[in-house]
């Protein structure tokens, strides 16, 4: 048997274990089991979308949360009915057509990731002229002017009161398929001749279009593909907690995007969804730390955002000893499994 | 994988592991959950809260013959945290009813879960009209925005005999925008008129822009609901431009960085609230009063006093109710009637909206004082 025969064997045989589990907990798990495992699976798709710019390309890029929040928000406005958005809106009533819509939950998501694309894409001039720091400083203002525009827009937004009622349409399925689809297309990516162009300008961007890369086309292609998968996230995420507000896309949800990515390797993916589950589950483990103990002798009493001051520390043990992350640049494959001599 | 690497992974993983091995108690007590923000933005309103609970917990440990044991969980002020504590206090504590969120957004993150576990939650201090909109078992232990919003501009037309207000608004906070909106609405209700309307955003320094607006319109009266850092720098800057209109506000504007911030500017402030300890004038109020100094050595405060109100008001529903189950203690709750509360006497209104008397408090000689208390 060939390898990519193997591999594609390989590969099904995972999804269909994954599957298994995941049936496994929709039927027996508890609504706090499945509520981490929902967690784990947004934080997957927008760890892995965030590491194709930031890891891949080599281009630190901090506004997700932007995106995030334009795909929330999207497709809240569109999976909500007209009744609903009309109990919301009690300072500003919501401007047409945005009052009259209502569309299936797919749909919804899908017009969510494809506004944050749209969005990416008009920034994408601009983003794109400069690098490094600048870059940075860009796309950092992208973020804070997108969370006040959804501040100030109270015909659209709903503003600082936020949208309530949004449907719990998303569950194990909804979370998981996104994050399984993200992840291989994203792999499919990488791994493809445009991947490789992206390493390598990367690497060094001069030598790369000294050989032929045109750095502007391949970063756009990775920002919008990226600015897609959150802008889904981000929908998948308001019809979890059934809630969205401009306080929620701030910019702490990139800098826990950043953390996630760093911790687990930067320019891995394997990286990227081990970082997002080691938070989405670790934040939660750590709770036991929060709450009072009982040690037989002595109580010893809770301390609030103790869990923090573990995750700080587990965090600088990462960076000091494995300064690369958990996986460095190196991806978890079948290959490097199996083969003697991997590629 | 380089071999520091694994050595790195084992070890956070069987940090996780031991922690979560650790087996929870199991008595015969009455679990009462809070998911309360103790950390993150909002950590203030939080710990101020629970402060309170705790007296509370201390005037009335028991119910039912049985003792109650307060299950505290973070939520780092944010909404993501916020569904999962809600989520973790009503799978794994399996509590009877919950207290909290603080604040607003979260709630609406937490309660639609125990509206569908059919767990009772109060909260203090969510003030967002939204939070129990269509809501059955989402109670709260404050009044709303708009009522706020509306006694304030009673207030200024009857007490302060204001016919024109100059509003100003913080957009970034939903409790401004929902305070200011709604006192527009009463004052021009009322035959007031709003001569000028600006805008600030959470974290300005400079409001010359806005300011000079309100100076050009000659208002009778400013209002400017938001948050204490906003107000005592506007303050300043208004006295600094000459414009010496009193200045009415929300209880947001009511702490202590106020006076420390505006000194001298912010004299004569005056704010509508929720409690002060002057106004207080119920036997438990004044219980509550004395233990919280003693323990705290600070005076008490208005989100320490909802904190309690909120255990109360549940402690005394489930006592009504007779027994710990959902339907039965949330009929209570919605039942409860002319009840002698630490922040004043509360009676349960539509949608879970508590009807209650509100206090005006203003800034006199650098300390806030009580002037009156207006009833619904």
């Amino acid at each position: 048997m060939d390898r990519q025969k193997r591999n594609l064997l390989l590969n099904g045989v995972g999804l269909i274990l994954l599957g298994g589990v995941l049936f496994l907990f929709s039927r027996y798990g508890s609504d706090y089991h499945i509520r981490i495992l929902n967690n784990m699976a947004i934080f997957i798709t927008l760890a892995v979308s965030y590491n194709l710019i930031n890891g891949i390309c080599g281009i630190l890029h901090l506004g997700p949360n932007a995106f995030v929040a334009i795909g929330a928000y999207t497709a809240a406005l569109l999976t909500m009915s007209p009744m609903e958005k009309q109990l919301n809106f009690i300072i500003q009533p919501l401007i047409w057509p945005f009052s009259a819509v209502q569309a299936p939950f797919l749909l919804s998501l899908l017009a969510g990731g494809v506004m944050a694309t749209v969005f990416a894409f008009l920034i994408s001039f601009p983003v794109f002229r400069v690098r490094g720091d600048y870059l940075a400083i860009v796309t950092l203002g992208f973020g804070e002017v997108i969370r006040v525009l959804c501040n100030a827009l109270q015909g659209v937004t709903n503003g600082p009161l936020g949208l309530k009622g949004l449907s719990p349409f998303t569950n194990l399925w909804w979370s998981w398929g996104v994050a399984v689809v993200t992840v291989l297309l994203i792999t499919r990516l990488i791994n493809s001749s445009y991947g490789l162009a992206m390493k390598a300008i990367r690497d060094d961007e001069t030598a790369a279009r000294a050989m032929g890369v045109d750095p502007f086309r391949h970063l756009l292609l990775a920002f919008l593909i990226s600015a897609f998968f959150s802008g889904v996230a981000g929908g998948l995420l308001a019809h979890l907690i059934t809630t969205i507000s401009p306080s929620l896309f701030t910019f702490f949800l990139t800098f826990n995007l950043l953390i996630m990515i760093v911790v687990g390797g930067l320019g891995s993916t394997t990286g990227a969804v081990l970082g997002a589950m080691l938070f989405a589950w670790g934040g939660e483990a750590l709770r036991i730390v929060e709450s009072p103990m009982n040690l037989g002798l002595f109580t010893i009493p809770g301390i609030p955002g103790m869990r923090m001051v573990i995750f700080s520390v587990i965090l600088m043990v990462v960076i000091i000893f494995v300064r690369r992350g958990i996986m460095g640049q190196k991806e978890l494959s079948w290959g490097w499994i199996f083969d003697r001599n991997p590629r | 994988m380089g071999k520091k690497s694994v050595w790195a992974l084992m070890a956070v993983m069987s940090l996780l592991f031991t922690s979560l091995a650790i087996p929870a108690l199991a008595a015969d007590t009455i679990k009462i959950g809070m998911y309360l923000p103790l950390t993150g933005a909002v950590a203030a309103y939080g710990s101020m809260a629970y402060e309170g609970i705790k007296i509370a917990n201390e005037m009335e440990p028991e119910v039912l013959g049985k003792k109650i044991e307060l299950v505290l969980v973070d939520t780092k002020s944010d909404k993501i945290e916020a569904a999962n504590a809600m989520t973790r206090l009503l799978e794994k504590e399996k509590v009877v009813a919950v207290i909290g969120e603080a604040i607003s957004g979260n709630s609406m993150a937490g309660n639609p879960i125990s509206e569908a576990a059919k767990i009772p939650t109060v909260s203090p201090s969510a003030t967002n009209p939204l939070v129990n909109q269509g809501k059955n078992y989402a109670f709260r232990a404050c009044f709303i925005d708009p009522v706020q919003g509306e006694v304030a501009a009673r207030f200024a037309r009857n007490e302060l005999k204001a016919q024109t207000a100059a509003v100003i608004i913080d957009i970034g906070q939903d409790y401004c925008v929902g305070l200011g909106n709604f006192f527009i609405k009463e004052f021009v209700k009322l035959g007031g008129k709003i001569v000028s309307t600006t805008y600030i955003q959470t974290g300005d320094q400079d409001f010359s822009a806005q300011l000079s607006a309100v100076q050009a319109a000659k208002p009778d009266i400013i209002y400017a609901p938001n948050y204490y850092t906003e107000d005592a720098l506007m303050a300043k800057q208004a006295r600094d431009l000459g414009i010496k209109q009193p200045i009415l506000t929300g209880d947001g504007a009511q702490a202590d960085p106020l006076l420390e911030i505006g000194g001298a500017a912010v004299e004569d402030m005056y704010f509508t609230g929720h409690f002060h300890k002057q106004a207080a004038n119920t036997d438990r109020a004044k219980e509550y009063i004395k233990r919280f100094e003693e323990k705290n050595k600070k005076d008490a405060d208005a989100f320490g006093a909802l904190g309690a109100d909120s255990y109360f008001l549940l402690v005394d529903a489930i006592k009504r109710a007779g027994t710990t189950d959902g339907t039965k203690v949330r009929d209570a709750l919605a039942a409860t009637k002319d009840f002698k509360g630490v922040s004043g006497t509360i009676s349960m209104g539509e949608n879970g909206n508590p009807i209650k008397s509100m206090v005006i408090n203003k800034v006199e000689k650098g300390k806030f004082i009580y002037v009156t208390t207006i009833n619904p």
